[in-house]
């Protein structure tokens, strides 16, 4: 008991800094390379192919000459895009049904849930596979894919939620009051769930961008010329022994980024659960 | 036990079938015209005709699911455009990697995890369970198709131990066909056993609190003789629940690390038919992995029962 | 000499801002068959006590002082050393029937579980006896098979199958802590004959924790009334309950519901136990005393002394015997 208190109080304020200077790190590149980077993406180069880290090219060239640094710069962009408008879709299209299932308990948000359930069956990488070969493949394609994989989870979290907060007087208050049960989900449920919300979706981010760069990967995501962080491993892949260092750094990327949003969830969840438990 | 298995099973065919008509759906009517989206826009119009006429398309669509799970019932899974064999044979002969590959990796997962998370538990709060943790932590946010990269680049490109893809096959004889394995088992392996042995360290600190491990203590138990005694395998129940979620993201990762090593599995081939828009492969083959991920978990729900008496169906004494 | 002889024994908890004393100074003997009871609110150190004496404080805990069992000085033993004791020689019945035993293995195995270990029993003869304990404390082998799981059992059954557990290798002491909390009140009454039963014909001394003076009236010789980590008053339970000198052990009694029964008037006791480690200068039941003085606030704690003969008590303003409500 009284360790788990003092590791409480020692270790959110770590995995909180670390997990937040490596996200506002990840987040700043990102939005950097809307406006400078080393050397432009398409800049092409062969004579200057797969070259070492120079004091030129901090990072060292690819198989085109093009600057590795400025690929990493654009791919963490990509990255973030997919990621956003992914996991935003899970939230907005997850968070009403979930809400909606709660306020009105019955047969309809019962096989609503059920649906939900049964999507476990679908891994990520299987629908959006599915998805691609229906539909061709593409960097659209695989956020539709991801985002669709996103809006049980927060379906679910947000049903959990909500159903419990009905349960609380001050929702009972609320209907006795006479608000509507749309009304009161919104005034009074969902800024209760902002919290728990927030924290899932910093996972989820995490999760979404290891997806993305796995689709591109495969060739199943972001497309040729746009840089992305799996298209670069795939690429490196085939240079492994004239230029190992090509496939550590995306890699490397994609960890530090995943490591920071994980490690920041983590800080969130131990600094916000206590206000979850303090609802009014 | 009768009638929970019956009901357990029915709930199973249920999610199967909501799958395949899922799967149906986006493969099937989504595309527009399947035949099409196969053939591509330069194919010419008799080609076209006689492979819609052979998919069936010009049926009502609920003919066409009906028929389709009619055959799957039966076992036939249609006929490979791109390989022009049955896709049963093809997926006959991937399997034999696939399998083995998952299994191996769900085995060398479980068997580094459980040790790390219960070590990790028993040392709470000391150098060990730090060190332990963090390296988990790490371990969570390296994406296994990079981990399979770097394994390459170590154990193939430098110290050439090790094939760097490719099957040997099993008529090469089991040694040679599961070291080709073993580097694409590790990579899916590594991320699993990191999550899961965080999930074993909290479930067994969990456990340790309880009131009978401390009865234990009391009869004259050590704390590690309680710990594996009466600990574990309450704290195991949690575990297998993620174990069998893990399947799913295990599966998914075939698909990505068979791409990774050209292992001619499952995964490849979906990749290789999606590449090729063989859709019939693709409905095959998707319809598959999902149905494994059912079944796992169908599994999984199963054998909560034998771990935990409380969830066996029977009566209360006295 | 005693069988179990707890002497000027403190323990500290770990806490927020520091250690957290919450016994302090605890003196105690228990002889060999002997009942001894032990009484108080909860948070009083009760429960404490007997984990000190078992050895099995919390993590982090530390404990000063001595606890003697048969002579032997039990703290500052090694854990495995310990472990050959615990479950041997003492054996603790625990307030939780609904969670004392482990869900998933079945109470046969668990009540097996010491003999095997401590008096090498083979499986079979280990099984054997286990079935003929389970006979012996109400759970006859044609009704209640070994090879039931502790779910399958009320709360009353399960803590018959805690007590079956405590007796496996006959114990020379035995301690239960609450044992009968947490059952229906018909019940109650059923588990303590037990408990005193076969204790008499064991011949181990119980060493029984309650907040029911009631209780305590009815399984003890001896008794002993704990506040805020000290020993309040005691003696033998029949002096105790004839000439109660603490107002503490007043107040208790007179919050019992039996008293009320019998016309007295059910009153709570004002004010609460003070947090454990809050330090204070005198008495620690000075604030919520209807009979402290100035010299229970400033002077030290009062030291136990005697009223009668074997009957001991730390107050400065003890009660006389003729004012018993």
């Amino acid at each position: 008991m009284a360790d788990k208190l003092s590791a409480k109080r020692q270790r959110p304020g770590a995995n909180l800094v670390l997990g937040g200077t490596l996200t506002s790190l990840f987040l700043g590149i990102a939005v950097l390379s809307l406006f400078w980077t080393p050397y432009g993406v398409a800049d092409i180069n062969i004579a200057n192919k797969l070259n070492p880290p120079t004091v030129g090219h901090w990072l060292g060239t690819d198989q085109f000459g093009r600057d590795v640094l400025s690929l990493l710069m654009v791919g963490a962009r990509n990255s973030v895009l997919v990621a956003l408008v992914a996991v935003g879709l899970g939230v907005g299209l997850g968070v009403p049904l979930g809400l909606l299932a709660a306020a009105w308990p019955g047969l309809v948000s019962e096989t609503l849930m059920r649906v939900n359930d049964f999507t476990f069956a679908f891994p990520v990488l299987l629908t959006a596979v599915m998805i691609t070969a229906a539909i061709g493949p593409g960097v659209v394609n695989a956020v539709i894919a991801i985002g669709i994989f996103n809006i049980p989870v927060f379906a679910r979290l947000a049903r959990g939620g909500a159903l419990g907060l009905w349960q609380r007087d001050f929702v009972r208050a609320a209907r006795l009051a006479g608000k509507g049960r749309t009304r009161i989900s919104v005034e009074h449920i969902l800024p209760n769930l902002t919290s728990m919300l927030i924290v899932q979706a910093t996972i989820q981010f995490a999760l979404a961008i290891v997806a993305e760069a796995g689709l591109s990967y495969l060739g199943l995501g972001t497309q040729p010329p746009n840089p992305s962080w799996g298209k670069m491993l795939n690429e490196a892949q085939t240079f492994l022994f004239l230029a190992p260092q090509l496939a550590v750094y995306p890699g490397l990327a994609i960890a530090m980024a995943v490591l920071g949003l994980n490690l920041l969830g983590d800080g969130l969840r131990d600094r916000l659960d206590p206000r979850l438990l303090r609802l009014p | 036990m009768a009638p929970f298995l019956l009901q357990r099973s029915a709930g199973l065919l249920a999610t199967l079938l909501v799958a395949s008509a899922v799967i149906f759906l986006v493969l099937e009517v989504l595309p527009g015209d399947p035949a099409l989206v196969m053939l591509g826009i330069n194919a010419d119009s008799d080609t076209l005709q006689a492979l819609r006429a052979e998919m069936g398309l010009d049926r009502p669509l609920l003919e066409r699911y009906a028929d389709w799970l009619i055959d799957l019932v039966q076992g036939h899974l249609g006929t490979s455009v791109t390989y022009d064999v049955p896709v049963s044979d093809l997926i006959g002969e991937r399997i034999a990697v696939s399998l083995p590959l998952a299994l191996l990796a769900i085995l060398l997962s479980t068997a580094i995890a459980i040790p790390v998370g219960v070590v990790a538990a028993a040392h709470h709060g000391r150098l060990l369970d730090t060190t332990v943790m963090g390296v988990a932590q790490l371990g969570v946010a390296v994406p296994n198709f990079w981990l399979a990269i770097l394994l390459i680049l170590v154990f193939s490109v430098g110290l050439r131990w090790l094939p760097a893809g490719g099957f040997a096959g099993w008529d090469a004889g089991v040694g040679p066909a599961m070291l080709s394995l073993l580097l694409p088992a590790i990579s899916l392996a590594l991320p699993q056993a990191a999550i899961l042995a965080r999930v074993t360290r909290s479930s067994v600190l969990e456990v340790l609190r309880e009131d009978y491990v401390r009865s234990a203590r009391a009869k004259g138990l050590s704390q590690g003789q309680a710990l594996w005694h009466h600990a574990l395998r309450n704290a195991l129940i949690p575990v297998v629940t993620i174990l069998g979620l893990q399947f799913s993201f295990l599966l998914a990762g075939t698909i990505i690390i068979e791409n990774v090593f050209y292992l001619p599995g499952l995964g490849r081939l979906l990749f290789q038919a999606i590449a090729q828009r063989d859709l019939i492969v693709v409905k095959a083959l998707v319809l598959i992995l999902a149905a494994a991920v059912v079944v796992v978990n169908f599994l999984v729900d199963l054998s909560y029962a034998l771990l935990d008496p409380r969830l066996r169906p029977g009566v209360r004494h006295g | 000499m005693s069988l179990l002889c707890v002497d000027d024994l403190y323990v500290d908890l770990p806490g927020g801002v520091g250690p957290v004393r919450v016994l302090d100074g605890v003196s105690f003997d228990l002889p060999a068959g002997g009942a001894l009871g032990l009484v108080g609110e909860s948070g009083c150190g009760k429960s404490m006590t007997a984990l000190a004496v078992m050895g099995l404080l919390p993590e982090g805990a530390k404990a000063n002082g001595r606890i003697r069992l048969n002579g032997h000085d039990l703290l500052g033993l090694p854990d495995a050393t310990l472990c050959t004791i615990r479950g041997r020689r003492m054996a603790m019945v625990f307030q939780e029937p609904m969670t004392a035993l482990n869900p998933v293995q079945t109470i046969g195995r668990q009540v097996a579980e010491a003999p095997r270990r401590h008096l090498g029993l083979s499986r079979a003869a280990a099984e054997e006896r286990a079935r003929h304990l389970l006979d012996r404390v109400g759970l006859p082998t044609m009704r209640f098979p070994p090879d039931l799981y502790p779910h399958q059992l009320s709360g009353g059954q399960r803590q018959r199958v805690g007590i079956a557990i405590a007796l496996s290798c006959d114990p020379v002491l035995l301690i239960a802590d609450e044992p009968t909390t947490a059952l229906d009140v018909t019940i109650q009454a059923q588990i303590l004959d037990l408990i005193t039963e076969l204790s008499l014909e064991t011949g181990m001394a119980l060493l029984l924790i309650s907040h029911d003076l009631g209780v305590i009236a009815q399984t003890t010789d001896r008794m002993a009334v704990m506040y805020a980590g000290r020993i309040a008053e005691t003696g033998p339970t029949a002096a105790v309950f004839g000439h109660m000198a603490h107002p503490y052990t007043r107040a208790l009694f007179a919050a019992m519901p039996q008293a009320a029964e019998t016309g007295a008037r059910l009153s709570a006791i004002p004010g609460q136990v003070p947090a454990p480690g809050r330090t204070v200068p005198g008495c620690h039941f000075a604030d919520r005393c209807r009979h402290a003085g100035q010299r229970c606030r400033d002077a030290p704690p009062p030291a136990l002394t005697a009223v009668d003969p074997d009957h001991v008590v730390a107050c400065h303003f003890p009660q006389a015997r003729d004012t018993v409500p």
